[in-house]
């Protein structure tokens, strides 16, 4: 593949398996260590619900059985590696009988959306930015405005949220309050339904974008600074090489490296959504299901959820593992000598 | 691989779901009623109303599926819907509901007799229907037969005079759903029959659904109009949408995009009614709040001492200062509790009672006497202000649940009162499923907040029954149906357990009842396994722009809990604004 050697991939591929199994294990292990177990949380939910719970013990009895929870540990946690591997993470206990993995599919396509647009865009800008603070060529009055605009950063994203709420759907009535889509518009392949999801993912994404390009424009700064003073940029300069072509290739093409590492774990970690965002815009995601069944004690859900989130970012990881060899020659020829 | 290939390939089409969906056609603001859902639905295909889930409340027992009857919470009579009467036999084992004539559901086929046996058989037949309304079923009903096609009898497997309250009439947020034989007899197990497209007897119909909103537009040939039960409902679409939190819901009010939301704090309420005038609640003054069925209490675990001692737990209780409870923690929008029970114009015979024969709490603390007992039990005052006893501190550790701010502050105040006045009191917050799966069962706490009084809403019996000794486990093992956690277990227990039982044999409004329910809250009161401490507080904020005719304490037809079954009553009584 490209001159990577097998056995670096070879390698790598058995850090991924190791990585998941050992994180599923985690997962599966960490619910169980809590003293209640599902039945006793939808018995719980039932009897905070008010009144008295008619019958409690056989109804305990019933869901225990139904949920596998009469099994030994280890069968549980058998079964449990089995059905992970084909993406059964068995059925919501708060939407009984709802399958865990249908429930993941509707979220899904809906954070991936929002938080990939989000995060490539919050890449670019906070990239540029970060690289524009330390190059020399950058104009005075945007090495005082970008600075100030890092502000942003010490916002929570929920406040933020609310704020872009009350200025452009409250006051100015521009842009939808809540939802993915509007009130009465039907799902499917139409303009209508495209336009209404743009209308409506806007706030959210910005709200998003406004809190966090700060992270890559900090990061990039401070990566640049550490390449500005290396030799092979001061031999470009000597060389009388063009400011901008000094800036993209040897000092940004240097610089972005870690930059991309940590991409790669905000793109595995994309999948998660940005939980209070969701929540407070009514963003049906990965972010609020992941709320929700923490709220609902709802295990299936969670452990699926945590399953999706730690399998994507193995993947990612496991894909800048290769790429980095590509982008990087130092790393591909450490590789071949290992090899 | 295959399945979760074929539910992204469902997810991401979007649309796919809905296909058997009737597009949501346009209808005006003016002739749509926006009510708030305080949960996603997740499962907006499934329709399925026995097993768990948001599959009743964003609409479809509101609009769609009707009860038998609907229980008024201020006159405590339960009205008829689907069904007309309901009698029973003198040992109250048998009961007899006659239907109302001429109903059908909404693919025209006829509501009768054989839906209803057919339903309950369902649920006695299939323990995998796990919701609390056919479990009460199976544990209540033996066998049920039909007399003709508008008579259904019940045989019961003992006593019950509140059959028809506890099952059918919408005590607390539903009742137990007759569903359409000739659908759900196709159905296969009915546990996983997800029942869509849904069909019911009520004036709408299912339009659309998504996770976060579901669209019910008016059948113009509902049977209810045709055979002059009532008239048809004014709007024309009722949308039940999730706003997602308590700003949002504000957000949605102020601007008219909502009609109704879910509850939100004091601060909120003032601040939507300073933008928007029209925005009202159940008072028009504080408390503002209408009380939620579950009055909040604290628990004495009666087997821990100190507080095995009913002298030292009258003591805690008078030591609580109510009135400042609703101050301090819920910034006055709700009532010091003044029995054990939630204070609905039906419970007011009762509470008078009770009253009258000197055995309500204060809603004032009284420190004095409280500290007397405290001596008397040989308790002296340490320097640094807390009482000891053989050099031991008076401690008490409060569990409560952390998943609200409205329990911590209860408890905070609690604590603080505690306090000052030399007991070592301190909170012990406790994560929600741990305190509802393990802590309140099992007992395993010194006090605990909670309200497990909750049920009676008209009648005193199913709060009572809850203190028992016939419920009394031992430690450790789970306290049956949340009943006496405290484990009370006395000579007192078994005198108000022997009142309470005949109570339970007694028809409902039997006049005798409110001087057995003082007698019983007298062993209480004396002996306080519990203390109760104020109403629970809805404020539940509607709006006027479009709609009038809102459930108030001037405009009391019934409760304003619209997602309750009981909402039927809510959208019926609705007018377009002038």
């Amino acid at each position: 593949m490209g001159g990577i050697p097998s056995s670096y991939i070879v390698n790598r591929l058995i850090t991924l398996v190791l990585t998941v199994w050992i994180a599923a294990t985690l997962i599966w292990i960490i619910p169980r260590l809590s003293p209640v177990d599902p039945a006793e949380v939808m018995l719980g939910r039932m009897a905070a619900g008010g009144a008295f719970v008619e019958g409690s013990d056989l109804i305990l009895e019933q869901l225990r059985e139904r949920f596998g929870l009469n099994e030994p540990r280890w069968v549980q946690y058998l079964l449990y590696l089995r059905s992970i591997i084909t993406f059964d993470f068995g059925l919501s206990a708060a939407s009984f009988p709802t399958p865990v993995s249908s429930l993941i599919a509707q979220a899904l396509p809906w954070t991936i959306g929002l938080m990939l647009l989000s995060v490539i865009i919050t890449f670019i800008i906070g990239n540029a930015l970060g690289a524009f603070m330390v190059w020399e060529r950058t104009p005075r009055v945007w090495k005082v405005v970008i600075p100030s605009l890092m502000i942003f950063t010490a916002i929570p994203p929920i406040l933020s949220g609310l704020l872009l709420m009350y200025v452009f759907a409250v006051q100015l009535r521009a842009l939808p309050l809540t939802g993915a889509y509007g009130l009465t518009v039907e799902p499917g392949w139409t303009m209508e339904f495209a336009l209404s999801v743009v209308e409506h993912g806007t706030l959210p994404a910005l709200s998003i974008i406004l809190v966090t390009f700060g992270f890559w424009t900090l990061g990039m700064r401070g990566l640049m600074i550490t390449v500005q003073g290396e030799d092979y940029v001061n031999l470009a300069k000597a060389k009388g090489l063009k400011p901008r072509y000094i800036l993209y290739k040897y000092m940004v093409r240097n610089a972005i490296l870690p930059q991309v590492t940590a991409f790669a774990l905000k793109i595995g970690l994309l999948v998660s959504g940005q939980i209070l965002v969701e929540r407070i815009f009514s963003y049906n995601g990965m972010g609020k299901l992941l709320y929700d069944a923490i709220l609902d004690q709802d295990f299936a859900v969670i452990q699926g959820v945590s399953f999706i989130i730690i399998l994507m970012t193995a993947i990612s990881v496991f894909i800048v593992d290769l790429i980095y060899p590509l982008i990087d020659p130092r790393i591909r020829q450490a590789t071949e000598r290992t090899a | 691989m295959t399945q979760l290939k074929a539910s992204l390939l469902a997810g991401t089409a979007f649309a796919v779901a809905l296909t058997g969906a009737v597009a949501a056609q346009d209808v005006p603001r003016e002739d749509t009623v926006i009510f708030d859902i305080d949960r996603t639905i997740r499962d907006p295909e499934n329709f399925n109303p026995f097993t768990p889930g948001v599959k009743r409340q964003h609409g479809a027992h509101q609009t769609m599926w009707e009860p038998l009857f609907i229980l008024n919470y201020e006159s405590g009579e339960i009205e008829p819907w689907l069904a007309t009467s309901f009698e029973s036999n003198d040992a109250q084992d048998e009961w007899t509901v006659t239907l109302r004539d001429g109903v059908t559901w909404s693919d025209g086929e006829t509501f009768d007799a054989d839906d209803v046996i057919f339903s309950i058989n369902m649920a006695l037949e299939n323990e995998g229907l796990s919701e609390r309304e056919p479990a009460t079923i199976r544990a209540q009903v033996a066998s049920v037969e039909k007399v003709d096609d508008l008579t259904v009898t019940f045989s019961l497997n003992s006593s019950n005079p509140r059959f028809i309250l506890e099952n059918f009439a919408n005590r607390i947020f539903g009742s137990f759903l007759i569903m359409p034989e000739h659908v759900w007899s196709e159905a296969g197990d009915p546990a996983t029959f997800a029942f869509n497209p849904p069909i019911g007897t009520g004036p709408y119909t299912m339009t659309s659904m998504a996770t976060n909103r579901a669209i019910w537009d008016r059948n113009d040939d509902w049977w209810g109009a045709a055979s002059g039960f009532m008239d048809l409902p004014e709007p024309m679409r009722v949308i039940f949408l999730e706003s997602g939190g308590e700003e949002n819901r504000a957000q949605l009010l102020v601007s008219n995009q909502m009609d109704a939301a879910q509850a939100v704090t004091l601060g909120t309420f003032e601040a939507m009614g300073f933008q928007n005038p029209n925005v009202i609640a159940w008072f028009n003054d504080l408390p503002y709040a209408w009380p939620d069925p579950c009055a909040r209490q604290m628990e004495f675990n009666t087997t821990v001492a100190p507080w095995d001692n009913a002298e030292m737990r009258r003591a805690v209780a008078m030591l609580i200062d109510r009135n400042q409870i609703v101050n301090v923690a819920y910034e006055g929008t709700t009532q010091p509790s003044r029995t054990m029970f939630v204070q609905y114009g039906a419970m007011d015979p009762f509470i008078d009672a009770v009253d009258s024969a000197g055995h309500a709490f204060s809603a004032s603390a009284d420190v004095e006497a409280a500290q007397a007992l405290i001596e008397g039990m040989g308790y002296t005052m340490g320097s640094d202000g807390i009482y000891e006893l053989n050099g031991e501190e008076l401690t008490a550790n409060i569990h409560v649940n952390s998943a609200s701010s409205e329990y911590t502050r209860t408890i905070d105040v609690i604590v603080e009162q505690l306090n000052r006045a030399g007991v070592n009191a301190r909170a012990v917050p406790v994560e929600n499923s741990v305190f509802w799966g393990e802590v309140l069962p099992l007992g395993g706490y010194e006090m605990s907040y909670s309200w497990l009084s909750c049920g009676s809403v008209n009648e005193p019996w199913a709060s009572m029954n809850r203190y028992t000794n016939a419920s009394v486990a031992p430690i450790g093992e789970r306290a049956p149906g949340f009943n006496n956690t405290g484990r009370w277990d006395t000579d007192a227990t078994a005198a108000y357990t022997a009142i309470v039982q005949d109570m339970g044999t007694m028809a409902v409004g039997d006049p005798a009842i409110p001087a057995m329910v003082a007698e019983a809250h007298g062993y209480l009161s004396a002996e306080v396994p519990f203390v109760p401490l104020v109403q629970a507080a809805k404020l539940l904020p509607f709006n006027t722009t479009y709609w009038t005719g809102w459930p108030t304490a001037e405009n009391n037809y019934n409760h304003p809990a619209f997602w309750w079954g009981s909402a039927h009553q809510i959208i019926h009584n609705l007018e377009k604004a002038e």
